[in-house]
C-alpha cells in the first residue's frame, strides 16, 4: 500500500514540476516574463511562426470547407471551381498550400534549434513531447490534405504510401505481420484508394486532427508560458528583454512581414507550377499515371531513403527515430549543448541535402545499379 | 454487327495514326525537363483515341462532321474547330494547317518558329509558343515557369501589393502603439 502511495506521490511530483500550475498569474506568464538575449534568440521566433501559420492553415481551410465537396466525382472539380470561379478562391487556396509548407519549415527548424539549445531539459519535459506530438499531428495534416483534391500525384502519392504500410508487414513476426495490413484496411476504407479513402481523409483532415492538435497546442503553449523561454546557451544570457511588450511586439512585426511574403507569393506564384500539369488532372483510374508522382517535398526525408535502400532499414530507421523523438529529453539528459549543436546540424544537413538533392542521389543511385 | 466492330478499329487505327502527335510531345519533354502529355494540346490527356469524353470514340454525330472538317484542315485559316483538340491544338492547325504539322512532324523544333509569338491564351503573361518550351499548359494560368508566373503576375498585382504592405505596416504601427500604451498602464498601476 505504501509502495502504491510512494508511486503516486512521485507520479504527482512529477507532474507538478512539469506543469508548475501556482505559476499560472499574469504577473508570472506575462508582465514579469524575460526573455534571454543571445546569438540562438532568433530560435525564440520559430515556434510563434509555426503558429502564425497554422492560424493561415485554420482561417484559409474554413474558407475552402465553403466549397469543397468530398467525393470522388466532385472533389477535384470543386477544388477548380474553387480556383478558378470563386472570387478570390485561387488566393485563399494558394495561401493554404503555401502556408502549410511554411508550417513545416518553421516546424522543423523550431525542433531541431529546440533540441540544439536544450530546450527539453527537465523541467520541460512535457514542452518536448507535446512539441513531438505536434510534428507529428502536422505531418498527418500533411498527408491527409495531400489526398483531398483528388488529382493524380495525390491520389496515385495516396496509394504508395498505403502499400508502404501495408509491406511492413512482411518484416514483422508471426501474428504481427497481418496489424500493417489491418491499419492499411482501416485507414483506406475499401479494397483500392476511393470513395471511403477520401471521406476518412477529410474526416481526420478537417474534425480529428484539429482536436487533437488545439489539445496538443494547449498543452505546448501553456507549458512554454509556465516555464518561459529556457535558457537556450551554456553561460547565462547577460542580457534579457521583457517578454511584454518587447518581446511581443517583435513577434508581431515579424508575423506582419512573413505575412506580407506569404501573401505576395501566393498571390504571384501558384505552388502547383513547381510541378508538372498532368499531375493536376483529376484522378483517372482507367487512364495512364503520369511520370513524376511523389509525396510533397517534406517527406522527401523519407521517401527517397524509401526508394534507395531496403525497405526494412528505411522502416527500422523510421520505428527507432519516432520511438527516440519522443525519449529525446531522457536519452539526451546529461548531454552538453556542443554535443546537441552538432547532432542538430547533421539532422539539418541531412533533411536538406533529402529534400534538395533526393532526386539527384536517387537517379545516381538508380544509375549505378542499373 | 461484326462488320461495324472492324470498321471502328479500322478507324481508331487511321485516326490515332493521323491525330497523335506525340513527336511534339517529346520535344516539349525533352528541352523543358517537364512531364507532359497529350492534354496539351488534345482535349483528353490520353489522346484522341478511346471512348472518354473528348476522344473520337465518344464523339457524336455533329462532332464526327466536325472532325471530318478539321481534318480538311490542310491549309492555315480553315476556321475548323476540332472536337478531340483543345484551344491550344486547334489554334495551331488554324495558324499552321494539317500540311505542315505533318510537314514539320519530324522536326517539332520548327512548330516553335512557326507558331505566334505573341498569342497567350491563357492570359497568364507568357506566350504559347514559350509554354510549349517550358513544358506548362497553355490553357492553364495557373501553370507557368514558376520565375516568369511569378514576375508577370508581382507586375500585374503590383498595386494590391502595395496596398497589403501599407495595411501591414499601418496595423503593426498601430498595435505597436497599443501595446507600448498597455505596457506602460500596467507599470503605472503597478
Amino acid at each position: 500500500m505504501s509502495e502504491r502511495k510512494s508511486k503516486l506521490w512521485r507520479t504527482i511530483k512529477f507532474f507538478s514540476e512539469r506543469i508548475p500550475l501556482h505559476k499560472m498569474s499574469f504577473e508570472s506568464m506575462v508582465s514579469k516574463k524575460e526573455v534571454p538575449v543571445h546569438h540562438m534568440s532568433w530560435a525564440y521566433y520559430m515556434g510563434g511562426l509555426t503558429l502564425l501559420f497554422f492560424s493561415i492553415q485554420m482561417i484559409t481551410g474554413i474558407f475552402l470547407l465553403f466549397y469543397y465537396q468530398p467525393t470522388v466525382s466532385d472533389a477535384h472539380a470543386s477544388v477548380e471551381y474553387i480556383t478558378f470561379f470563386v472570387k478570390s478562391g485561387f488566393l485563399v487556396r494558394n495561401l493554404h498550400t503555401w502556408s502549410s509548407s511554411c508550417m513545416i519549415l518553421c516546424l522543423m527548424i523550431h525542433m531541431i534549434t529546440a533540441f540544439a539549445m536544450k530546450s527539453f531539459a527537465r523541467p520541460r519535459e512535457l514542452t518536448w513531447i507535446s512539441g513531438s506530438l505536434l510534428l507529428i499531428l502536422t505531418f498527418s495534416f500533411g498527408f491527409t490534405g495531400y489526398l483531398l483534391p483528388w488529382h493524380q500525384i495525390a491520389v496515385n502519392a495516396t496509394k504508395v504510401v498505403l502499400q508502404s504500410i501495408e509491406e511492413a508487414g512482411r518484416y514483422l513476426p508471426g501474428a504481427l505481420s497481418t496489424l500493417p495490413t489491418y491499419i492499411k484496411e482501416i485507414i483506406q476504407g475499401e479494397a483500392s484508394v476511393g470513395q471511403a479513402t477520401l471521406s476518412r481523409f477529410y474526416a481526420l483532415h478537417v474534425v480529428v486532427l484539429p482536436l487533437l492538435f488545439f489539445g496538443a497546442l494547449g498543452l505546448h503553449l501553456l507549458s512554454v508560458q509556465l516555464h518561459g523561454m529556457s535558457q537556450g546557451i551554456d553561460k547565462l544570457a547577460k542580457k534579457s528583454e521583457k517578454f511584454f511588450p518587447f518581446f511581443i511586439l517583435k513577434d508581431f512585426w515579424l508575423w506582419g512581414l512573413v505575412f506580407l511574403v506569404v501573401f505576395i507569393l501566393s498571390l504571384c506564384l501558384p505552388f502547383e507550377s513547381f510541378y508538372s500539369y498532368p499531375l493536376f488532372e483529376a484522378y483517372d483510374a482507367l487512364g495512364s499515371t503520369p511520370d513524376g508522382i511523389k509525396p510533397e517535398w517534406y517527406f522527401y526525408f523519407l521517401y527517397y531513403p524509401l526508394e534507395i535502400l531496403p525497405f526494412w532499414v528505411v522502416m527500422l530507421g523510421m520505428g527507432i527515430s519516432s520511438i527516440g523523438l519522443f525519449m529525446v529529453p531522457w536519452i539526451f539528459k546529461n548531454t552538453s549543448r556542443k554535443v546537441l549543436s552538432i547532432i542538430a546540424w547533421i539532422i539539418a544537413a541531412y533533411l536538406i541535402i533529402m529534400t534538395f538533392f533526393g532526386q539527384l542521389i536517387y537517379e545516381i543511385f538508380k544509375g549505378s545499379h542499373s | 454487327m461484326k462488320a461495324l466492330f472492324i470498321l471502328g478499329i479500322l478507324v481508331f487505327m487511321y485516326c490515332s495514326s493521323v491525330f497523335a502527335h506525340p513527336e511534339f510531345q517529346r520535344y516539349s519533354k525533352e528541352v523543358s525537363g517537364r512531364s507532359i502529355n497529350c492534354a496539351m494540346c488534345h482535349m483528353h490527356s490520353d489522346g484522341p483515341v478511346g471512348l472518354k469524353p473528348g476522344q473520337i470514340g465518344s464523339l457524336n454525330q455533329d462532332e464526327l462532321n466536325a472532325l471530318g472538317l478539321a481534318r480538311q484542315a490542310f491549309k492555315p485559316g480553315s476556321g475548323a474547330k476540332s472536337p478531340i483538340l483543345n484551344e491550344f491544338g486547334n489554334v495551331i492547325v488554324e495558324q499552321l494547317g494539317k500540311e505542315k504539322i505533318l510537314m514539320i512532324k519530324q522536326r517539332p523544333e520548327l512548330l516553335v518558329e512557326s507558331l505566334s509569338k505573341t498569342s497567350d491564351l491563357d492570359s497568364d503573361g507568357i506566350t504559347d509558343v514559350e509554354e510549349f518550351k517550358d513544358g506548362t499548359h497553355p490553357l492553364n494560368s495557373l501553370d507557368g515557369h514558376p520565375w516568369k508566373l511569378f514576375k508577370n503576375n508581382l507586375l500585374k498585382n503590383w498595386f494590391h501589393i502595395l496596398m497589403l504592405g501599407l495595411a501591414t505596416g499601418c496595423g503593426l504601427y498601430g498595435l505597436y502603439n497599443a501595446l507600448l500604451w498597455l505596457a506602460m498602464k500596467a507599470r503605472r498601476e503597478e
